[in-house]
């Protein structure tokens, strides 16, 4: 039994030895954690009481012309959940009930928007006030809960300035992951179209860093001192070249018709004096979350509100390019100013096909400025087989047809400008002949423009041929105090003699003022107005309606281009809303001119 | 009277310094609480210890032999105890372990403690039952057993273990061989091992190589097989059994990341505490995990996290060192002692004290269980304070009179 036994001496030994092995025991812990693992608990315990709070920074303001608040931020508040906060059965079911949501779906969002367990999770954005005054007063029975008030965009619904305005919303997480956006976070707003989406970085300005220090249960202790807070740099504000009275009076006047787009240039600069796409959508709908029946809606309304038309709508110019045809036949030497063709007797045969002229009366014989007046077809036809397919799309081409005009806002169309080498992919070589030449001089067959060129077109007309690229931005003013201007940049000349512009002028004044013009509503005895109406056949339904204005004409200083579509002719369309809006310009410069007189002679 | 000049006062200097140091713990984790009651620890375990110091000089001007004589009368009268604490006590959390004498909490459980080495040292030292005889097993064990079924009542899991720990070691002081300790515990080895089969099997080729070398007898060699089949069939059926908070414990003991907010968030938030007070610590009132309530039961269970956090490692292993020199004077406090009663009352404070200080200490670091075992002489706590003190006056006491019989 002695082997049982252990000696006084021996029990002494092994208690000494596991008083040493205990010892040991922990000072290895203590050596692990407080040595070898010591700055990753560092790490731990700071971001345990310090919450990183990004400070958004107030996003740029959008002026008209002349400094009317276009685009302004109004307060919002929205509802956040820290996660490492969160009381189980008690923070969501009560939040719940306030913002009316189930636990489920607030639980989802706050999976979805999770950055740290530490910081605060958006829930729901854009509660009203009264709740927030519920979470502040009982934050007791909240606790984990967090809301921050942030600026949200508001957009005038009434001036229909969408189409190039854009809207912000939430960066996706497709888009964070795709672009180095370094800048952005998960809940970020970002421009997703128009210029929110252009001038996106000069009007979101820098996200700031505040550090505040909490405590377990989640109390804000205040400002934690060891990192000094980063101030958030206001986004840039900007100045618009839209004039807004005459925005106004576009989206008037189109509104008792189903689409269309309305496009004002200023010849002189390629400032974009009003611009809107009919009908209109409210951008202030994408600042917060959309809900689903509402973007169905939206989306497969068959007038497609979406669709940005100045800049993304494709239509055959009809008879706008008339314009183009008699200048390349003036540039090119098969024609001059008294040239005629074979009489027009309501058509003409060409091959196995009669070609039929808009007027089934005939317009007899004619020069070219009569043959833009009345907007002969025959006449056209006959140039545009002189001229075959190529030379016309070479013309199309210089005149800035077929690419993108270059205006600062994103997602232009460039359109379509057909010739030799895409017919023969399109039908096969040698299986199309000429006739498409005649369909091309007068605007029609496969060439697809935007309103937006084609207004471009007629400020190169009225500008001696001299094209600015359009833009929108007239003045960008910095949180820093520092003002740049836009100067115009030329884009292009047309490539017609002085000349040709000349009569090509002539003919639009004879649109409006000549005995047969078709656009005689517009004349009046107050300034000069030149123009080109335009009715384009499409395959979709009922002809669309151009018109293309240009005032005061002698000194062309506003070309206005409006299409109405499926409305029919031109002339009885589409001219008399060219014609309200070129009247408010027309009415404000007088005014102007008006006052400056009065205070001239106030000084005197 | 008492020859001053004789007392270990190494060992006294040592405690005291370990007491002083948890009253500025007590005070750096509180001095940030919200209410005036919470900030005010540190004056009541000023005040406890005063009253510790106080029972630790009546401890040490009374003689061995009181203990001895009226072990099992005060042994009874605990357990009377411990049964009218079920019946009476105040309860808190569904458990009622106290008798609440206005603001003072008196824990039988803790008296306990004390009273078991009592008893279990004078039934050793005078036995005639041989060392490994089984009526001896039998009747400590069975002594050890009643206040323990009646502590799990309340229920206390990590306080009945120290009753056990309290058995082994004068099992083991009384002459065991730590071999033949070992072949008694394997079941509980079984208990653990169990949780998966693989590991079940090579704890058992172990143990039957273990056997074969130690060689004891047939009938006890089947008698350890057949337990440690036994238990090791039986565990998860206990495992069933637990609560939902047992369970979890243990789960999260392996695992604190399973239940982040619950019982592993007081782990990872004191080996945070821990680790980021790095070897100078962040001072005193400094640390972050402790002022903003980050560190749960940051006086009591948790408060070495915040001397590691404060203090860093200079100061932890400071404390360990006081610790360490405290144990190895007991120890060889008991080894001197004539009296075997004696000798077994020093065992078995250095038992309760070195357990609760592992355990303890264990759990703030991250690998021991959560178990509410507080740390002798820094958590704030004053009976525990009382009884810890009481077991260095018995020690010191034994230590002064080695020689009597």
């Amino acid at each position: 039994m002695e082997r049982y036994k252990i000696s006084l001496a021996g029990r002494e030994k092994i208690s000494l030895v596991v008083v040493a092995i205990v010892i040991l025991l922990l000072v290895v812990g203590l050596v692990k954690l407080q040595l070898i693992d010591h700055s990753e608990f560092l790490e731990k315990s700071e971001s345990n009481r310090i919450r990183v709070v990004p400070i958004t920074p107030r996003r740029g303001v959008v002026y008209d012309r002349e400094g009317k608040v276009l685009i302004d931020n109004r307060p919002s508040y929205t509802v956040s959940v820290v996660p490492a906060e969160e009381v189980k059965g008690k923070t969501l079911p009560n939040l719940g009930q306030v913002i009316s949501l189930d636990t489920l779906e607030i639980r989802k969002r706050i999976k979805k928007n999770m950055v740290s367990r530490y910081q605060p999770a958006p829930v729901k954005k854009d509660i009203p006030f009264d709740v927030v005054a519920i979470l502040e007063e009982q934050n007791r029975i909240f606790p984990g809960i967090s809301y921050q008030m942030e600026r949200v965009r508001q957009y005038p619904v009434e001036l229909g300035c969408e189409a190039f305005s854009g809207y912000v919303g939430e960066v996706s997480e497709e888009q964070l992951g795709k672009n180095k956006m370094y800048n952005y976070r998960l809940g970020s707003m970002i421009g997703k179209e128009g210029l929110e989406k252009y001038y996106d970085n000069l009007l979101r300005g820098n996200e700031g860093t505040a550090y505040i220090e909490v405590s377990a249960s989640g109390q804000i202790l205040g400002p934690y001192e060891g990192r000094k807070k980063i101030e958030a740099v206001p986004g840039s504000d900007l100045t618009l070249t839209i004039d807004l009275d005459l925005q106004r009076t576009g989206v008037e006047a189109i509104d008792t018709f189903c689409c269309g787009a309305i496009v004002a240039l200023d010849p002189r600069s390629g400032e974009v004096l009003a611009m809107l796409s009919y009908p209109n959508y409210d951008a202030n709908i994408f600042s917060s979350v959309i809900p689903e029946s509402l973007w169905l809606e939206i989306s497969s309304d068959s007038t497609h509100p979406l669709l940005n038309r100045p800049l993304n709508g494709l239509y055959p110019p009809g008879s706008t390019t008339k314009l183009l045809t008699v200048g390349a036949g003036l540039e090119e030497g098969l024609i001059n100013e008294n040239t005629t063709f074979k009489p027009c007797l309501g058509g003409m045969q060409f091959g196995n096909r009669f070609f039929r002229c808009w007027y089934a009366g005939g317009h007899g014989r004619l020069t070219a400025v009569h043959a833009i007046e009345q907007s002969c077809d025959v006449y056209m036809y006959q140039l545009g087989l002189k001229l075959g397919v190529d030379v016309m799309s070479r013309y199309f081409d210089l005149c800035g047809f077929g690419r993108t005009t270059g205006i600062d806002l994103p997602n232009e169309y460039a359109g379509l400008n057909p010739n030799s080498e895409y017919y023969d992919k399109r039908y096969g070589v040698n299986k199309w002949t000429q006739a498409l030449a005649l369909n091309n001089a007068i605007g029609q067959g496969e060439i697809l423009v935007t309103p937006l060129q084609l207004a471009q077109f007629y400020c190169g007309l009225a500008n001696g041929g001299v094209v600015y690229r359009p833009h929108i931005v007239k003045k960008i003013s910095k949180s820093s105090g520092e003002q740049i201007s836009v100067s115009p940049v030329m884009s292009f000349k047309l490539p017609f003699s002085e000349r040709t512009l000349e009569l090509l002028k002539e003919g639009l004044r004879l649109v409006v003022e000549g005995e047969r013009g078709t656009a005689r509503g517009l004349h009046n005895k107050y300034y000069a107005v030149g123009g080109k109406t335009g009715t384009a056949q499409n395959p979709h339904g009922e002809d669309h309606s151009w018109f293309v204005g240009v005032a005061p004409l002698d000194n062309p200083e506003i070309v206005v281009c409006a299409i109405v579509e499926n409305a029919g002719h031109g002339s009885e369309v589409a001219a008399p809303l060219v014609g309200k809006v070129i009247r408010t310009y027309m009415d404000k410069k007088t005014r102007r001119e008006n006052l400056a007189r009065v205070a001239d002679g106030g000084d005197r | 009277m008492l020859d001053y000049r004789q007392l270990d006062w190494k060992l006294i200097t040592a405690t005291l310094a370990l007491s002083l140091i948890g009253i500025i713990l007590i005070m750096s984790a509180q001095y940030y609480a919200d209410t005036d009651y919470q900030q005010h620890y540190y004056q009541r375990q000023i005040i406890w210890l005063l009253f510790a110091l106080v029972v630790f000089t009546v401890v040490i001007h009374l003689p061995m032999r009181i203990f001895d004589v009226s072990a099992y009368l005060l042994f009874f009268i605990t357990l009377v105890l411990l049964v009218l604490v079920l019946i009476l006590g105040s309860s808190r959390g569904g458990a009622s372990r106290w008798f609440s004498f206005g603001p003072i909490n008196l824990a039988p459980s803790d008296i306990a403690k004390l009273t078991l080495v009592f008893a279990l040292s004078r039934f050793f030292a005078y036995t005639k039952l041989p060392v490994i005889s089984k009526r001896r097993l039998a009747l400590s064990g069975l002594m050890t057993l009643i206040p323990v079924m009646l502590i799990i009542k309340q229920p206390d899991l990590g306080t009945s273990l120290v009753f056990f720990v309290i058995l082994f070691a004068l099992w083991f002081w009384s002459g065991m061989s730590p071999w033949y300790l070992l072949l008694i515990l394997s079941p509980l080895i079984s208990l653990v091992t169990a949780s998966h089969w693989l590991s079940w099997a090579v704890y058992f080729v172990v143990l039957l190589s273990f056997l074969a070398f130690l060689k004891p007898g047939m009938l006890n060699s089947t008698v350890v097989v057949i337990f440690n089949l036994a238990f090791g069939i039986i565990t998860p059926f206990i495992w069933n059994r637990m609560a939902e908070y047992q369970r979890l414990r243990i789960k999260t003991f392996f695992d604190p990341s399973l239940d982040p907010r619950g019982a592993g968030y007081q782990i990872i938030q004191s080996k945070i505490a821990i680790g980021s007070g790095g070897i100078l610590g962040k001072g005193p009132l400094g640390g972050s995990q402790t002022r903003l309530e980050f560190l749960p039961e940051r006086h009591t269970d948790f408060i070495f996290s915040v001397l590691g956090e404060e203090f860093g490692l200079w100061g932890s292993l400071l404390v360990l060192l006081l610790f360490t020199f405290i144990f190895y004077r007991a120890i060889r406090i008991a080894a001197r002692c004539r009296s075997r009663f004696a000798s077994g009352v020093v065992m078995g404070a250095v038992a309760i004290l070195l357990f609760q200080f592992l355990i303890n200490i264990g759990m703030t670091l991250g690998f021991m269980p959560v178990t509410g075992l507080a740390l002798p002489f820094l958590s704030y706590g004053g009976t525990a304070l009382v009884l810890s003190w009481t077991l260095i006056g018995l020690i010191i006491s034994a230590d002064y009179r080695w020689q009597e019989y």
